[in-house]
């Protein structure tokens, strides 16, 4: 078999299970056959992905085009496959995570009614043929399909609990904020079409600016970028696992995917990479500060992601495409773990709220160490994945002399050490709180797909020289000085969150493990300087999330408003006279029967 | 010459009459004045050479339709009653009606002033009704057979529109009970006052 | 007589019909007017008809005689509907779809 053919096996697998358990009746209402035959239709993908990628690495380097035509009324436009190192990674990235979750899924969700499951699984089915077809679009037309398609199943997962009006409201924002964000996508699409005459990743055109402005606002969307990440934390309504692939690991990826394969196009435009830098940048900063003070497990994890995605950005700003991918994969598998271990601590103790946990360690020693595993990773600490890949971004924002952006990210890193030791310390050491007293354990399907992405999440940041070498880019890692400045104060943050949560409640292993840091910082003048700056951190961020929970949601409720005050203005229009009417259309002939005749 | 006397009597009847049937107030003179203007307009059938139009004209308009609308006027009498004899000239309507008719009369006589109408000249021999038949049927035989469908429809929506709902009501009590106690009819007659 | 003088007459006809349907409060008012807007288009139609030596001008006049009448049948039915919901068929009353 060909790699093409394996690509196709890896698309359409999913597709054909999603109709097949959609549609043939009684399968999607008995539940569980439905899930087991999704999650080995998941196995089928993946194993087609592993295949694409082992099959050949040479053959992967010039890029693999398979396209039959569509719509060829006019120019010729294509769909099909696109195979290059780039596409292929992804492609496994997304089934691998994919297929993690799913399994992790049939643990998780074990108490739904048998309809909702295989509801559940018709739509992750659907999703991975989404996220195939935008992962393997040989050009931008197909891509936007699968954009589309992603967001139709995000909506329909976050509103999986549709019976809860804050799920289904919390759909309804996530689908209306993204589409707005979409009529970008589809203006910069018209536009290149109208330059190009076609929806090429390399087409060259002098409107590039206006085109990848356009594609980047989409991005936004997709990718909760300020200002419009507003939908991502209100997207936790959704199942954790959702949360996980769909508002972690991939879909909200898509937007750096995109940015990543239309490389030439953004190559074109000085202008919208440094819009990206710094907008990257500032959500870096900004999502950072608001996941200090959220007290819910998955609003933490929801605003950590905005971060990250941020840092991605950021480096695809700088114009380092590699370190934005690079980071991409790391944090597709540290990200989804940790919102498996969420999944497993909500799971046991049946909350999301931090307060409601606290001591989990003792009881779920596998889940916790999986956590801490993921939340280290994430925070950046050598030779976790997240250390690779954050100093490569840091070190790419030095390089291009973007001092600014490189100031906030570095603050965010400082961040996300602190916050996620304050998570850690939160929910799993300290005082357990009365639900936490009956935690258990998950079963081996929720444990299986925790310890692989674990794996992942400690190895993945060794990959980074083959898939530099797959993706046709040079890296090896060295050490650099502002890399080294980034761990150190990834650390320091890690420290300042120990001592902040930590010694007052206990968890003794790790205590032992940070009690010199504990102890440093605990010296003299920095017990008062700590204290200080935690409180003014939090004010920070208690602000910020004040500015963002009413100034950028009210400006979006204000332009709402407006156009209710005008729907109310425009109302008196409509008098119900049937004769005022036809005065309209009396009026409109004789006007146009004037322009005609004087003309 | 006498020619263009009959025109003009004519032309004065059609437009005479056709400004009674819109200026009268009582609605069943204003009927009767449109059956005048309808019986003209059959004239200037016959003068332009097409008799089977006029025949047509007078048969189907003057015979069906006028006496369709005088069952019509009848059967909803007890309105013009109620609100005494049709008051159509509500002032309001009048004042930005009369600009908007004067522009149109303006534009139309800008239009045929401003085209060369005058070397058109009229056929000399009259076509016969047979070949009418045959266009019908030849040509435009399509949409014959559509419009056959659509005068369907309209039965069979008119007769669905102003069947009343529920017969078992029928005859129960007073059908102006019935209509007031309409939740349709109670919000209207709120909006009135 | 010429072609210009039909087709005058036509329009003078077809603007009392508009005045009528603008101002007629009556709902059986308002269809009378629109039985002089058709009016004036067959005239028309029968004048190009006959000045331009074709058929097809009354051939047309016979299909918008039948779309007239289809028309009556269905404005009427509406307006008995009307004055059995509402004890009137006064127009500028039924405002029902006020906004």
């Amino acid at each position: 078999m060909t790699l093409v053919t394996w690509a196709l096996l890896a698309l359409f697998v999913p597709l054909g299970v999603a109709a097949f358990i959609g549609l043939v009746v009684p399968l999607r209402r008995t539940g569980r056959p439905a899930a087991l035959i999704s999650v080995a239709g998941a196995l089928v993908s993946l194993a087609s992905a592993g295949m694409v990628l082992a099959g050949g690495s040479a053959a992967l380097k010039p890029g693999v085009h398979a396209t039959v035509g569509w719509l060829t009324a006019g120019t010729a436009t294509a769909v099909g496959v696109h195979l290059d190192g780039t596409s292929a990674w992804m492609l496994l990235v997304v089934t691998l995570v994919a297929t993690c979750v799913q399994i992790y899924s049939l643990g998780y969700l074990h108490d739904e009614p048998p309809p909702a499951l295989g509801r559940y699984f018709t739509y992750q089915s659907l999703f991975l043929f989404a996220m195939n077809t935008l992962v393997l679009a040989p050009n931008l037309l197909q891509a936007f399909l699968g954009w589309e398609l992603v967001g139709l199943v995000s909506y329909l997962l976050i509103g999986f609990y549709f019976r809860k009006p804050s799920a289904a409201k919390a759909a309804v924002k996530a689908f209306w904020v993204t589409k707005f964000a979409d009529l970008g996508f589809l203006i910069g699409l018209v536009t290149l079409y109208a330059q190009t005459g076609g929806f090429e990743w390399t087409a060259v055109t002098p409107a590039a600016t206006f085109v990848t402005l356009m594609l980047f606002f989409a991005v936004m969307g997709k990718s909760a970028q300020f200002p419009l990440h507003i939908w991502l934390p209100d997207a936790m309504e959704g199942p954790t696992p959702v949360s996980a692939l769909l508002h972690a690991a991939t879909m909200v990826a898509a937007g750096v995917f995109l940015i990543v394969r239309a490389e030439p196009l953004f190559e074109q435009a000085a202008l919208t990479r440094d819009v990206m830098a710094y907008v990257g940048a500032f959500t870096a900063l900004f999502a950072a500060c608001v996941a200090v003070v959220q007290s819910d497990i998955k609003k933490v994890l929801a605003y950590s992601t905005c971060s990250q995605l941020g840092y991605m950005v950021a480096a695809l700003g700088a114009g380092d495409t590699f370190a934005g991918y690079f980071h991409l994969s790391t944090h597709a598998f540290f990200k989804a773990l940790l919102f498996l271990g969420a999944g497993s601590l909500i799971h046991a103790v049946h909350s999301n709220e931090l307060k409601d946990m606290g001591g989990l360690f003792r009881k779920m020693p596998f889940s916790g160490t999986v956590f801490v595993v993921g939340a280290l990773a994430l925070a950046g600490v050598p030779p976790l994945a997240g250390f690779f890949s954050k100093d490569l971004i840091l070190e790419a924002m030095h390089h291009h002399g973007l001092h600014v952006p490189l100031a906030a990210l570095a603050i965010a890193a400082f961040l996300t050490a602190f916050y996620m030791t304050r998570t850690v310390m939160l929910a799993l050491f300290g005082t357990p709180s009365h639900a936490a007293e009956h935690a258990h354990e998950p079963g081996i399907d929720m444990k299986l797909p925790l310890a692989v992405l674990a794996l992942l999440a400690v190895g993945a940041g060794f990959l980074g020289g083959p898939l530099a070498g797959l993706t046709g880019h040079d890296y090896a890692f060295h050490f650099t000085p502002v890399g080294g400045a980034g761990t150190a104060i990834g650390l320091v943050g890690i420290g300042m969150g120990y001592f902040m949560f930590g010694p007052a409640q206990g968890g003794a292993a790790i205590k032992r493990g940070f009690a010199p840091v504990g102890a440093f910082i605990r010296y003299g003048l920095m017990d008062r300087l700590a204290t200080v700056a935690y409180g003014i951190m939090l004010a920070v961020g208690a602000i910020i999330a004040w500015i963002d929970r009413y100034v950028i949601d009210g400006l979006m409720n204000w332009s709402g408003w407006i156009l209710l005050v005008l729907g109310r203005r425009l109302r008196a229009l409509q008098t119900g006279n049937v004769q005022d009417y036809v005065y309209a259309v009396a009026l409109a002939v004789v006007v146009f029967g004037a322009w005609g005749i004087l003309r | 010459m006498m020619e263009r006397l009959f025109f003009g009597a004519v032309a004065t009847v059609l437009i005479f009459s056709a400004l009674m049937a819109v200026g009268t107030r009582n609605l069943v003179r204003a009927v009767l004045w449109l059956g005048l203007t309808l019986a003209t307009t059959s004239m200037f059938y016959i003068m332009l050479h097409a008799p089977f139009l006029a025949t047509l004209q007078l048969i189907l308009y003057t015979g069906g339709v006028l006496s369709l609308m005088l069952f019509g006027v009848m059967l909803t009498r007890r309105s013009t009653e109620q609100h005494g004899v049709e008051v159509h000239n509500e002032s309001n309507g009048q004042r930005r009606a009369l600009p908007i008719v004067a522009v149109a009369v303006g534009l139309i006589v800008t239009a045929v002033g401003r085209t060369d109408l005058s070397t058109a000249t009229p056929a000399a021999v009259s076509p016969e009704t047979r070949e009418i038949g045959q266009r019908i049927l030849g040509t435009h035989l399509l949409a014959f057979e559509v419009l056959s469908v659509l005068l369907l429809a309209a039965m069979v929506g008119a007769i669905v529109i102003a069947r009343r709902k529920d017969a078992s009501l029928e005859g129960k009590d007073d059908p102006r009970d019935r209509a007031a106690a309409l939740p349709g009819s109670r919000l209207s007659s709120e909006r009135e006052t | 007589m010429g072609l210009e003088s039909y087709v005058l007459i036509a329009g003078f006809l077809f603007c009392v019909g508009l005045y009528g349907i603008l101002t007629r409060r009556n709902a059986i008012g308002v269809l009378v007017s629109v039985e002089l807007l058709v009016n004036a288009a067959n005239i028309n139609l029968a004048a190009f008809a006959h000045f331009g030596r074709g058929l097809d001008g009354q051939v047309f006049v016979l299909f918008t005689t039948a779309l007239t009448v289809a028309e009556v049948v269905v404005g009427l039915a509406l307006v008995i509907l009307l004055f059995r919901r509402r004890k009137d068929i006064l127009l500028d009353l039924a405002n029902g779809l006020k906004g």
